[in-house]
């Protein structure tokens, strides 16, 4: 348990040296946009090819609740509700870990690992303002976009497997689509990404700076990063739910 | 090389990976005293960190289920939602997720630091046949200990849910279990370990083939570690939807 406290302390004392650089200039603003670009090109693929099926699954299950009671037409309002409120968020979030994340961790894993960080540092570049502080930020803008695309393509699952598989009308589906949403669902949405893309990124960059021992230990930082940042932001969501959503009972 | 073709390529090359690895098995034999060590591995340093994951998404699954049907007068459904959305989809996933996250990304990069640092050629050279040594008892291992995963899991989802529910959200115990048993049959359990299984069988070929064709130094571990966790998940929630398709309907 002090392990894990130290590490904790250790992740904080980073996170604050991180953020302290990014309040004065130079601000690296070519570099974050670069950061930003190839994060959303690297996980848009897989972040679409998750919230399709699982906007799919939800729908096909939904479907089940409301057969019960014969309100198929409240169908589209549970989905978007899930899809925008918990869905894509989250798992936006747990595919930018996977890719973005532990591949800002396996790339400052290597610059450490075959001292390129060194050599920054001795041409007097800062290395935590160039390398690190622009990835951060790529991963925390980028995650929010990436929610919102998941979200749209959770919506299109949906619709796909209610009406094309299932066969449920297109119109009911469409006109009860925004029914229990409202703008303030999406807001959250972003908020919530943009907590946890934070969270992803001190989380890649912490493990990727601090790398020792080879190729072995490339690998077990992207393990890490992979690992806590999802351990970290499904603790956060809960909150964060309780929070934005009002969770108190009647 | 256009896209298309490049992927029907990797494809095919995945193909016959798996291939050579079930010949090599039969022709050498399961090393069975590996097989414990990496069920050990898999399962006992993944359980912590999926305990904490699951609890917190029964808690979340319970807000959200509450608040999406309290507009329509059913926030007593709350545990019929935490019983399909949880137990069904939510749990196995989640798992399944974890364990690609830990144990998938651990065989991937342990595989791939061993070809780049020529051991599984000194492997070849020991006439120890490596597919048959490194894949086998991975793929073992994980099929005995997903499952078991997957249910604890499911035990926690619905634990921590109901918590929530009675203590957070003021739902009376007796409603919300007579919600979860509605919602759930005793199959629903079968169900899961199922699709655990499918999911240990993508992880653990995925991993392993990612990190054995892995090339290009640390960074080509990096890489093929990223790109095993990625391609598992996208596989598993893609078979997820075609098993939940066939299982519940």
């Amino acid at each position: 348990l002090t392990e894990t406290l130290a590490i904790a302390g250790r992740v904080g004392l980073f996170a604050g040296q991180v953020l302290l650089r990014a309040l004065t200039p130079p601000w690296f603003l070519p570099e974050l946009a670069r950061q930003v670009w190839t994060t959303c090109a690297r996980c848009m693929g897989p972040v679409l090819a998750v919230t399709l099926p699982f906007g799919m699954v939800i729908s096909l299950q939904g479907l089940q609740i409301f057969d019960l009671f014969g309100a198929q037409r409240l169908l589209s309002s549970l989905v978007s509700v899930a899809v925008l409120r918990e869905l894509a968020p989250v798992l936006a979030s747990v595919l930018v870990a996977a890719q973005g994340g532990s591949s800002v961790a396996a790339e400052l894993g290597a610059m450490r690992i075959k001292e390129e960080i060194d050599a920054t540092e001795v041409m007097a570049v800062d290395s935590l303002r160039y390398h690190v502080l622009p990835r951060i930020f790529g991963l925390t803008l980028s995650t929010p976009m990436l929610g919102l695309a998941g979200a749209g393509a959770g919506l299109f699952g949906g619709w796909l497997s209610a009406v094309l598989i299932e066969g449920e009308p297109s119109g009911v589906f469409l006109a009860n689509l925004w029914a229990l949403t409202t703008p303030m669902d999406l807001w959250a949405g972003v908020i919530k990404t943009l907590c946890f893309g934070f969270t992803i990124g001190i989380i890649a960059a912490y493990n990727g700076y601090h790398t020792t021992g080879g190729a072995s230990g490339v690998g077990r930082a992207v393990n890490d990063t992979v690992v806590y940042a999802c351990l970290v932001f499904f603790v956060e969501n809960y909150f964060l739910t309780s929070a934005l959503f009002g969770a108190a009972g009647t | 090389m256009s896209a298309p073709q490049a992927s029907l390529g990797a494809l095919g090359r995945f193909a016959l990976f798996l291939w050579d690895c079930g010949v090599a098995t039969l022709r050498h034999g399961l090393p069975w005293s590996e097989v414990l060590g990496e069920s050990y591995r898999i399962g006992v340093r993944a359980l912590p960190i999926l305990l904490v994951i699951t609890f917190f998404l029964g808690t979340t699954l319970a807000v959200q289920g509450y608040n999406a049907f309290q507009p329509l007068g059913g926030s007593r459904l709350v545990g019929m939602f935490v019983a399909l959305a949880g137990v069904r989809e939510m749990a196995p996933i989640i798992a399944a997720s974890m364990v690609a996250a830990k144990a998938g990304t651990e065989m991937a990069s342990q595989i791939g630091v061993m070809r780049i640092r020529e051991q599984i050629d000194a492997l070849e050279v020991m006439a120890v046949h490596p597919l048959a040594w490194l894949v086998a008892p991975r793929l073992l291992g994980i099929l005995f200990v997903l499952p078991a995963l997957t249910t604890i899991s499911i035990f926690v989802v619905l634990a921590a849910a109901f918590l929530t529910s009675v203590y957070q959200l003021n739902v009376s115990p007796e409603i919300f279990i007579e919600f979860v048993r509605q919602g759930l049959k005793p199959e629903d359990l079968l169900w899961g370990q199922l699709k655990a299984m499918a999911f240990g069988i993508i992880i653990c070929t995925v991993s392993c083939y990612q990190g054995y064709t892995c090339t290009g130094g640390p960074e080509g571990v990096g890489a093929a570690t990223n790109r095993a966790v990625v391609i598992s998940a996208v596989l598993c929630v893609a078979l997820n939807y075609l098993l939940s398709r066939l299982m519940f309907t």
